[in-house]
């Protein structure tokens, strides 16, 4: 069952379109990634359907329940942290979470089984009498994290969850939304990139109000690139060793570049092909020496850029 | 009705969990027990009775109405105003909660707290009645009465301060229009002892709270201001509920 049914959603602002006419679908128990850079409509797209700011056109339905029409109904199933984490800085951390699970209807027994709860899975036990105002950053965002998991929504609406942590405290929040992910729908935005790709089954690149991607991170790696690299040194006379490589079947585009003795080489050619053994094989024929040989994995970096910058976007 | 509780009291705690709410009535304080000790200063020279006193403390326009159009802003400037730059409105608009549950939890805490600064000021009666050599004894009624006309103005005043801070996501500009409001409200009220136009001398003196808390003051209960600032009252909180929902479609 698809628990969030978008169908071309639009929101204008005066002289301004945030969010042009999208459409998507996120099944139960999947965790999607919001891609985009600034001001794209992640966080336009996210309000809307956490019930906070009125769509312009089109339907929303969460749980198959339309998002302005059953506005409580639905915001009793959604967990949702917005960008900047915005929290009471003169509460203390478990005073305020106890606060939002009342707030969030749960009965004095619920609420006395989950804050403790989510107090530990968020790893905020040693701060709990602290004073929100006090805090870290890091931990002022797991404190919203927590808020947002308080009531053990069926949906996690996450707007840049990870904004402003160090390394380290990245790594614990995507590993928490990792164990997440069986029970609870997540979708997240984000615009970095290693985060997609660490946490996501499927990503929405939004680009300019509209989407222009929706795939697994591996498809979308391989629609953009079309081709594959090979990058490579040897030790030989530069001339003969790009006549020669570019000779080989599957090769489309050989470029090079002198460093020292070595010629450096990135050689491109048909999706499909291993062009690895081939040069390989050249190399040893010819009696060259070779240092580097591998291919290039388009990333998802890559990828956004093609899809955001480039013809598709018409403002770059 | 939980949540209408939870609400209130998360209200009622950001003020005392502030400092602004103590520097508030600590000034409320001092400023009210001097006026306190000038009116009797005052009296003290003349014959003079309770109720004179209480007059002047509850309704005088030097002692009485800067101390209470002061106050309403700096209660209600942060309710909205402070939620919304700090986006906390976020949060706390994406729970399950109505508009309507967040206006009457801001708006009653506003109010008690307005109460609790109020509510001091009740001994004064009593003091003067227990030190002063005036014979007649405290006559109580036109003492409840003000305090009733307090409650009524109080409503409405903090009522229009709400919607003020819900319309704007600045708490000096929530205050300045507040301020601005209120004060219109007031003097619009004294308009009538200039102007010569019956219109204007009607809806002058129907809407003067100056004239209004005067009768209170003096043990008058008219429906006619207890209808107006019930009403008031109503429709501003209802107008920051429709503001509120709006934003949301």
């Amino acid at each position: 069952m698809d628990i969030i049914d978008v169908k071309n959603l639009t929101k204008r602002y005066p002289g301004r379109t945030a969010v042009s006419d999208i459409s998507f679908r996120v099944a139960q128990g999947e965790i999607v990634g919001f891609l985009g850079p600034n001001g794209a409509g992640k966080t336009t797209t996210m309000r809307i359907l956490a019930g906070f700011l009125p769509a312009t056109g089109g339907d929303v339905k969460i749980g198959g329940r339309d998002v302005s029409r059953h506005s409580l109904e639905v915001r009793r199933h959604i967990g949702y942290l917005p960008e900047s984490c915005p929290l009471y800085p003169e509460m203390r951390v478990s005073e305020y979470l106890r606060y939002r699970a009342c707030l969030k209807g749960l009965p004095r027994r619920r609420r006395k089984e989950r804050v403790p709860k989510v107090l530990e899975m968020c790893g905020l036990l040693d701060v709990k009498r602290r004073v929100i105002g006090h805090l870290s950053k890091g931990y002022r965002q797991r404190v919203g994290l927590a808020d947002a998991l308080v009531h053990d929504p069926d949906l996690l609406i996450l707007d840049e969850p990870t904004i402003g942590l160090d390394p380290n405290q990245i790594r614990e929040i995507r590993n928490l939304i990792r164990d997440l992910s069986g029970r609870h729908t997540i979708l997240l935005s984000t615009h970095i990139l290693p985060e997609v790709e660490a946490t996501c089954e499927r990503v929405l690149i939004l680009h300019q109000g509209k989407i222009v991607a929706s795939d697994t991170p591996e498809n979308l790696a391989g629609i953009v690139s079309g081709s594959i690299r090979v990058v490579t040194e040897i030790k030989g006379l530069q001339s003969e060793i790009v006549e020669t490589l570019s000779a080989l079947p599957g090769v489309n585009n050989v470029s090079d570049r002198l460093e020292g003795a070595w010629v450096k080489l990135e050689v491109s050619g048909k999706l499909g092909t291993d062009l690895r053994q081939n040069i390989f094989q050249t190399v040893v024929d010819n009696k060259w020496t070779l240092r580097e040989l591998r291919t290039i994995s388009t990333t998802l970096e890559d990828v956004f850029g093609a899809l955001t910058t480039g013809d598709k976007g018409g403002r770059s | 009705m939980f949540v209408q509780l939870t609400l209130w009291r998360r209200e009622l705690a950001a003020y005392f969990l502030s400092p602004m709410a103590y520097v508030a009535a600590i000034f409320f304080l001092l400023i009210t027990g001097f006026n306190f000790y000038l009116v009797v200063g005052i009296f003290s020279s003349y014959e003079y009775t309770i109720p004179d006193v209480m007059e002047q403390l509850l309704s005088s326009p030097l002692f009485f109405w800067p101390t209470f159009l002061l106050i309403v802003p700096v209660l209600t400037m942060r309710t909205f105003a402070e939620e919304k730059n700090s986006g906390t409105i976020e949060t706390l608009m994406t729970a399950p909660v109505t508009e309507r549950a967040v206006v009457l939890a801001k708006f009653s805490a506003a109010l008690a707290m307005f109460l609790c600064m109020w509510l001091p000021t009740a001994a004064y009666p009593f003091l003067v009645e227990t030190f002063s050599e005036e014979v007649a004894p405290l006559d109580i009624w036109p003492v409840i009465s003000g305090y009733l006309g307090i409650l009524l103005l109080g409503m409405f005043y903090l009522s229009v301060g709400v919607l003020c801070s819900a319309l704007t996501g600045s708490q000096v500009v929530a205050a300045i229009a507040t301020y601005a409001v209120t004060g219109i409200l007031f003097f619009g009220g004294l308009v009538h002892t200039h102007v010569a136009a019956d219109l204007i001398r009607e809806i002058s003196l129907y809407i003067s709270s100056f004239e209004h808390q005067q009768r209170f003051v003096r043990g008058i209960i008219d429906s006619r201001p207890i209808v107006f600032y019930a009403s008031g009252t109503v429709l501003m909180l209802f107008s920051t509920i429709r503001f509120l929902e709006g934003r949301r479609g």
